[in-house]
């Protein structure tokens, strides 16, 4: 159990190239802490920054309050889990999860007790004696979670561990990552650019975009009120609509599309040009005509669970999605009656993105 | 891919006739070897082998006189084996360590000093053969096996190899072994040895064939005929065939050249077993 702070790191590189701009987290004990992004946003760099595999240029990294700033990777109790496993292909995978004890000396008895321990947790107990090679991409990656887990490290550094996995696969590790981390209640963090993985195994999830912490909160924090519009776009899928608007001289309204009147939840400046955004599931359809948006179906797309409608709301909004639970048949250019809740606005500023 | 028999039938024809264009002249040595040096006298080179193997093979292998110096044929495959096993082993070693260092250290001129050392690849030994000579002898290494073996050891090539090789293990292994613990030389050891294994078969292959055959070097190091290697043994046993006014003791010289053939083939056939296995295993 440890406590994981970075007090304004940054990373430049020799070339002047800054990957990361100041950073400043602390993940409390045994927290699932998600990086998520794009690629190119920083988010692996800053977990070798963690790892000490990546030097900080400046600011400071804190493991339990002691800076490990120029700490080796070794020696900062802390282990990885690589996205292409990183196991030794020489070794069978009982030797792959004892050479890092084997290294901090440890008896062979002890070394013993612990790859045995972590095999069946992992259930990996029939594999001990293969090589990696021998092993389907899950159990591969399920001994590389061994070779982090027998030496009981303070903190978990998983670099998207799931990407090179099939669909179905990812699914399964993802709930098995989940449970061992509660079960041994280890501060772990994590990147991928998933981000149903994000939303599903974080306790805190910080959405990354070149080099900054654009937003740092709860999944359900950073779907429901996205600090900036990168945010909002990048969390949720499809993804959010978003459209031109202007904020009405009552304050209390929005304008879209062709005249199309929002009503807003909180007071805005009025006359101000906003970006307004609206996730595709919180647009809803009325067969009463109450709704105050006419729009036309343009495509459709049934998923089966749900299906998906492009629509056009009339100028600068002509391509907007919607998702509807079930199947439903509509014919091109069929006029639909829609509303979005006044909670489920989210405005953002044309110039910074930040949300109003 | 659909074959007629027409085109195996050919095919196979260029290669039965490749493989005798190669081995008829090893093969006729080899008969030759095994008649009496009368019998080659009057009859000249021989098919078929004839019943002098154990005779002139024996008195080759032991006895100093039939190779007209005053050393046999033992010591002197003696002398090769240690040329072309130090000479392979101390390649492998020294190349594989370079190569750690230029790939995995980035110390500022490493870019430079590799490309010194590649560029030494353009110059042949014969090239710095006084030099080296004068630099040996200087050193009172002449006629001694570490003269005849550390001169030599640098290699551009091997380095090379292993430089394109580890180049080509992928970084998150050093990561996980550095998270593990591994210092440079455990890593070294621990992981790059064992992932190397096929590359050190092969370039001990190339090299020990390569030492085996060394011809110039031993020659100008040696003056001892005690450190004769077998290539030098060889060119002594032709030199003297007409003196003396002697029958010319031709099957012996082909049993000497048959026998110095021998080990560098054995190493190729064995080890090629082990490289051919070891890629086939071997995955990143």
């Amino acid at each position: 159990m440890a406590t994981v702070t970075l007090n304004q790191a940054q990373k430049t590189y020799p070339n002047g190239f800054k990957a990361i701009h100041g950073i400043d987290l602390k993940i409390e004990h045994g927290e699932f802490t998600v990086l998520v992004g794009p690629s190119g946003c920083g988010k692996s760099t800053l977990l070798r920054m963690i790892a000490g595999l990546e030097g900080i240029s400046d600011g400071e990294i804190s493991i339990d309050d002691k800076v490990v700033n120029t700490v080796a990777p070794a020696d900062r109790d802390i282990a990885m889990v690589f996205q292409n496993y990183a196991l030794y292909p020489h070794m069978n995978n009982y030797d792959n999860m004892a050479y890092g004890l084997k290294n901090r000396g440890y008896s062979k008895a002890e070394i013993d007790t612990k790859v045995r321990e972590a095999a069946r947790i992992l259930q990996l107990e029939d594999h001990l004696e293969r090589k990696p090679r021998q092993l389907s991409g899950g159990q591969r990656q399920r001994v590389a979670m061994g070779r982090a887990i027998v030496r009981q490290p303070k903190v978990f550094l998983f670099d998207e561990p799931l990407s090179n996995l099939d669909a179905k696969l990812r699914v399964d590790m993802r709930l098995e990552i989940k449970n061992l981390q509660q079960r041994l209640g280890i501060t772990s963090v994590y990147v991928t650019h998933d981000q149903v993985e994000a939303m599903t195994l974080a306790d805190r999830l910080i959405v990354m975009n070149g080099g900054v912490a654009e937003q740092i909160g709860s999944p359900i924090d950073v779907y429901e009120k996205p600090a900036s519009q990168f945010v909002a776009g990048f969390i949720g899928s499809p993804a959010m609509n978003f459209l031109k608007g202007k904020v009405s001289d009552d304050k209390k309204h929005v304008t879209v599309g062709d005249g199309v009147e929002l009503e807003l939840d909180h007071d805005v400046e009025g006359g101000r040009e906003v970006t307004v955004g609206i996730r595709p599931e919180h647009l809803q359809m009325h067969n009463d005509g109450n709704g105050r948006i006419d729009a036309g179906v343009r495509m459709v797309e049934s998923l089966g669970a749900e299906t998906l409608a492009y629509l056009d709301f009339g100028a600068n909004a002509d391509n907007v999605t919607l998702r509807l639970q079930g199947t439903h048949q509509f014919a091109q250019g069929e006029k639909l009656n829609l509303s979005v809740p006044a909670d489920k606005i989210h405005l953002f500023d044309i110039e910074t993105g930040k949300r109003i | 891919m659909y074959q007629s028999k027409w085109r195996i039938f050919t095919n196979h024809t260029i290669l039965v006739l490749g493989s005798l264009f190669m081995i008829l002249p090893v093969w006729i040595a080899f008969a030759s070897s095994t008649h009496t040096r009368e019998y080659i006298f009057q009859n000249g080179l021989q098919f078929w082998p004839g019943g002098e193997f154990f005779t002139n093979y024996g008195a080759i292998l032991f006895d100093a006189e039939a190779t007209k110096g005053r050393v046999t044929a033992l010591e002197m495959l003696f002398n090769s084996m240690v040329l072309g096993l130090g000479f392979a082993i101390g390649k492998v070693i020294i190349s594989m360590m370079a190569a750690y260092a230029i790939v995995y250290f980035r110390f500022k001129l490493a870019v430079p000093l590799f490309w010194i050392i590649f560029s030494t690849l353009l110059l042949p030994l014969e090239v710095r053969i006084v030099p080296s000579y004068e630099v040996v002898a200087n050193l009172g290494l002449l006629n001694s096996y570490t003269g005849l073996i550390l001169p030599l050891i640098a290699s551009a090539t091997g380095t090379f190899f292993f430089r394109q090789f580890y180049r080509s293990v992928p970084d998150e292994l050093l990561e996980a072994a550095r998270l593990d613990g591994a210092g440079p030389l455990r890593f070294f050891i621990d992981i790059l040895v064992p992932l190397s294994v096929t590359m050190i078969a092969a370039i001990f292959i190339i090299m020990f064939v390569v030492g085996w055959n060394q011809y110039l070097w031993p020659l100008l190091m040696t003056t001892d005929d005690q450190l004769y290697t077998i290539v030098i043994g060889i060119k002594q046993v032709y030199n003297s065939l007409y003196e003396g006014g002697q029958i010319p003791q031709f099957p012996k010289a082909f049993a000497l050249t048959i026998m110095a053939s021998v080990p560098p083939v054995l190493v190729v056939v064995i080890f090629q077993r082990m490289f051919i296995k070891g890629l086939v295993e071997t995955e990143k």
